[in-house]
């Protein structure tokens, strides 16, 4: 009776332990009827096909183009959902929550948290490593008028990253690997 | 611009199948529903043979036509759909780019220092 | 749907009427793609559509002398699931979160189909109002013309036309009709 006991208590214990395996993937609301109230809204779902598609027309001798097939090489996935409105408080806060509360299991480690009292904006970047490999990124912008929502799965290259910062004119944001992150202050 | 898109959305649109098991299931369920009322015999009707081999005859000639012009839209369609999801892409890291500037102006006007790591890290 | 196949339908609702259970099976099977699709394509996944198109048949089955023709069935069961399908929607909890890759398949995978406007049309039927919504699929799946949806919905004509008008607008945006203000800011 004994040596069946331990194939029966992997086959009940692997699925947990499948399971336990963290997953880069968030979980987004619907965001139905945001679209019909908001001045412009980004919604971008690029699966692997979809990636390995916009490869190929990724033109090697654009400096933009070489640099973004680059970056890509390694993903799974881009995930962009973005609104803006004309009007202060015009989604529900409890929307951008039920992401960011995603952001505290296991796996996710924060890289930059902050909040701008100029532009009420607050900014979460997380990492998700994998044997210190980054193996997926969340960055969650909200401001009174504009969400973004930014879930990038697969082999992120930080080194690329910043690379990327610069092609589209953006300063680069010193960030070298998982710290203890940035504390602006959060109300 | 419109009949295409419309097009596309029929297209895209048609009815979908149930699975067969699902619809098993339904027929089964409809079946010993009490309030469908059983007769003591039932012939089920003959399908009319003209009317099947009519209708598969104009299918097939429909579709010799439509299988020709359809292989040129699709290879327009391939080149469209390559382009709009690199304009995506484009457009994905953009977005993200662009809030990462964000952070970074928020941690510079609120010149906050990163903290040491903690051992063990 | 040519004549002949409307009088034999008709011939099988008028044995269902009487009890017999092979002409209930072959209205069943008739219909069900119908009733499975618009409950798929409004709900949005694969078990509630199933629980839906079951609730919508046996119902059927208790209302089946008050159906005076196939045509008439038509109507009655696209009226009776998108009325369902829009109360349940109402009912829904505010926050329903989605993973993007269990989305179920909305449309159909023939060869030639093309995936971008495919992945539009899911955006934005997620993005549209219920009502909105059932517009959409009784225009674009059904083939029903305004009037028709009008009278299935109990919705007035003229907001029929205005909900498909916002939408196919919103499809040629998408699809590259005009550009999205994101590209036009400057990085």
């Amino acid at each position: 009776m004994q040596k069946y006991t331990l194939p029966m208590l992997l086959a009940l214990l692997g699925p947990a332990l499948a399971w336990a395996a963290p997953d880069p993937k968030l979980l987004m609301p619907e965001f139905s009827g945001l679209a019909q109230k908001a001045s412009e809204s980004v919604t971008i779902t690029l699966d692997p096909t979809l990636l390995s598609m916009a490869a190929r027309f990724l033109d090697g001798n654009d400096p933009q183009d070489a640099a973004t097939k680059e970056i890509i090489k390694g993903l799974r996935g881009i995930y962009v959902r973005s609104y803006t409105f004309d009007k202060d408080a015009e989604y529900a806060q409890s929307d951008i929550d039920a992401v960011r509360s995603q952001l505290s299991a296991p796996g996710w480690n924060p890289l930059v948290q902050t909040h701008s009292r100029k532009t009420r904006a607050d900014v979460d970047i997380y990492i998700m490593l994998d044997h210190d490999q980054a193996v997926g990124l969340a960055l969650i912008a909200s401001e009174p008028r504009q969400f973004t929502i930014v879930n990038i799965i697969g082999a992120i290259d930080l080194d690329k990253l910043h690379k990327l910062e610069g092609q589209f004119g953006v300063p680069k944001l010193d960030i070298d690997g998982p710290k203890t992150p940035a504390q602006g202050t959060r109300k | 611009m419109n009949h295409d898109i419309e097009s596309g959305m029929r297209s895209a649109l048609r009815p979908l199948a149930p699975s067969e098991e699902f619809s098993q299931q339904l027929l089964a369920r409809v079946a010993a529903d009490p309030q469908a009322r059983q007769k003591s015999y039932g012939l089920m009707p003959r399908i009319a043979r003209p009317l099947a081999w009519w209708l598969a005859t104009s299918l097939a000639a429909c579709l010799v036509l439509a299988v020709g012009v359809e292989r040129h839209l699709e290879q327009q369609r391939s080149q469209q759909s390559g382009l709009e999801a690199r304009r995506e892409v484009l457009q994905a890291l953009r977005v993200t780019s662009q809030k990462l500037n964000l952070a970074y102006e928020a941690v510079k006007s609120e010149s906050t220092s990163l903290p040491d790591e903690k051992p063990g890290d | 749907m040519n004549d002949a196949a409307c009088d034999l339908l008709d011939e099988y609702l008028a044995k269902a009427r009487s009890g017999e259970r092979a002409a209930l099976a072959s209205l069943v099977r008739a219909h069900q793609r119908t009733v499975y699709s618009l409950a798929l394509r409004m709900l949005g996944t694969r078990d509630l559509a199933e629980d839906l198109t079951q609730d919508v048949f046996m119902q059927l089955n208790g209302n089946l002398s008050a159906i005076e023709s196939n045509r008439h069935l038509g109507f009655w069961l696209r009226q009776v699931t998108t009325n369902r399908a829009i109360d349940q929607l109402r009912r829904r909890s505010r926050v329903q979160l989605t993973s993007l890759d269990e989305e179920p398949e909305l449309f159909c995978a023939e060869d030639g189909a093309d995936p971008l406007l495919q992945r539009h049309l899911r955006a934005l039927l997620s993005d549209l109002s219920p009502q909105a919504r059932a517009v959409l699929l009784l225009r674009y799946q059904e083939d029903l013309d305004p009037m028709d949806i009008a009278r299935t919905l109990d919705m007035p004509i003229n907001t029929v036309k205005s909900h498909l008008k916002r939408s196919l607008e919103t499809m040629r945006e998408k699809t590259g009709g005009a550009t999205l203000r994101c590209e036009d800011q400057p990085t």
